[in-house]
């Protein structure tokens, strides 16, 4: 058996994240390259649309800097104040990216490139479950959104999340069980119109 | 959704952005530096430093002596990389490793401690931007990763040891001297003065009063706070018999136009 020593624990993050408090570039690209990957995949199910999710993780970025002093890390890590972020931002995008539009929208990006046929059919399965999830998520609050999503899709405890949203433990399963409720019965009845809303998803 | 992955233009690009949006950042003061230098010998690593930089440094009574096994490896590498060390030889206790940044960045150490370098520190020789650390083997660890950003660049000498610690010195007045270790500290502490270039001792009662400890109240921690802010304190460097005075260590962080040196037996607070 091989071990090593890595720098993947809370307590390592912790570090580096003390490191990106005194301004330090390179710390924060750690923090980027570390969950950029995650950061885009939550979006991409918040928003079911590519070039949106996108601007939510430019936008969740920046902002991760813009308030670095008052993130709240969760067992060491800044990524459920990242993915809350994300899911805030992915609610509205027209006001929370506005502080950001100019610099987002000078970012270049590839030409539609689709490799091979296996992937364009992956990409097509994943935006078609992530409109019906968008769709779903569009009745429920900003922050009952963020502890559906990091709950179900992240593997967060309800209490890491409500740790970030500033809610009790209590409030965050009552709230997480009426959320998911809600979802139930959206996705149910969202089912029947997938194709439709995949079209939507895809303008 | 994991056949998903985010635009490679525009990943790059935005963290390019990032990067660009923090330089014009003002930068934070107090980011850990690695000294060489004038110094006090404090725990391990500035006085074991790399096997490579540990031959012919003076090794005060009370440090660890590395006592390498096996070959150096070495290896330079850009961004994040692990390092294969072989199979550790079975009296190794610790791992030396000396890391080198050749670009501007911040390098990581497994266990957290890191080594920043900017543009002005690449003119400098490899020494005065090498950081060196012996860190205790833990079983089964036969690798070492170093985390960095994609572009930046680096050099990792890297060697199992065996590590012994060495016995304080007693002077002919009875006090111990040499470096802080497991054991605690000794009556006469080892420091490096002139760049470097003498070596000699302060007494602990001393450098601990230089340094605020006797303050016995909080109406005068705030007095030594404001006296502090450009006020440096200088104290005897003794030879190891505790008496014979070869020259002054200062502390303090007063660096500007107005800050002062002073030597401790003016200042009014008793030692």
């Amino acid at each position: 058996m091989r071990t090593v020593l890595n720098v993947s624990s809370g307590e390592d993050e912790a570090i580096v994240w003390a490191n990106v408090l005194r301004n330090d570039g390179d710390a924060f690209v750690v923090i980027f390259d570390r969950y950029r990957d995650r950061t885009y995949r939550h979006a991409l199910r918040m928003t079911a649309n590519v070039h949106d999710a996108e601007d939510v993780v430019a936008g969740a970025f920046l902002e991760l800097w813009r308030r670095r002093k008052s993130v709240r890390l969760v067992d060491g890590s800044v990524l459920p104040w990242l993915l809350v972020t994300a899911t805030n931002l992915s609610r509205n995008l027209t006001r929370g990216l506005r502080r950001y539009r100019a610099l987002i929208a000078a970012l270049p990006r590839s030409e539609v490139v689709q490799s091979s046929e296996e992937s364009v059919t992956a990409r097509i399965e994943e935006l078609r479950l992530a409109a019906q999830v968008h769709r779903a998520l569009g009745r429920l609050s900003a922050s009952d959104a963020a502890l559906i999503m990091l709950t179900t899709y992240e593997d967060f405890s309800p209490s890491q999340v409500a740790s970030v949203l500033g809610i009790s433990n209590g409030a965050a399963r009552t709230r997480l069980h009426r959320a998911r409720s809600h979802m139930a019965e959206a996705l149910g009845s969202l089912e029947a119109t997938a194709d439709i809303i995949m079209k939507e998803s895809r303008r | 959704m994991s056949t998903l992955e985010m635009d490679p233009v525009f990943s790059e690009a935005l963290r390019e952005a990032l990067m660009t949006t923090i330089k014009n950042t003002p930068r934070a003061r107090h980011r850990w530096r690695w000294r060489v230098g004038t110094g006090v010998f404090f725990g391990l690593s500035l006085v074991a430093g790399g096997v490579a930089l540990a031959t012919g440094v003076f090794s005060p009574p009370g440090a660890p002596v590395n006592s390498p096994l096996g070959n150096i490896v070495t290896a330079t590498r850009v961004g994040t990389a692990t390092i294969d060390l072989g199979t550790p030889p079975a009296t190794s206790t610790d791992l030396s490793l000396s890391l080198t940044c050749l670009t501007a960045g911040t390098f990581y150490f497994p266990n957290g401690s890191s080594l920043g370098c900017d543009t002005a520190d690449l003119s400098q020789a490899p020494l005065y931007r090498t950081a060196s650390e012996v860190v205790p083997l833990a079983p089964g660890v036969d690798s070492i990763t170093i985390t960095t950003s994609t572009n930046n660049s680096w050099t990792l000498q890297a060697t199992y040891v065996n590590q012994v610690t060495t016995a304080w010195g007693v002077n002919a007045k009875g006090e111990t001297y040499g470096v802080q270790n497991q054991s605690g500290t000794p009556d006469l502490i080892a420091v490096v003065i002139d760049q470097g270039t003498v070596h000699g001792y302060v007494e602990e009662s001393e450098l601990n009063c230089a340094a605020g400890g006797n303050v016995n109240s909080p109406a005068e921690a705030l007095t030594w706070d404001q006296e502090s802010q450009n006020r440096n304190i200088s104290i005897p460097v003794y030879e190891s018999n505790g008496t014979t005075v070869i020259g002054t260590f200062i502390t303090g962080d007063a660096t500007g136009s107005n800050a002062v040196t002073v030597p401790l037996s003016s200042l009014s607070l008793k030692c």
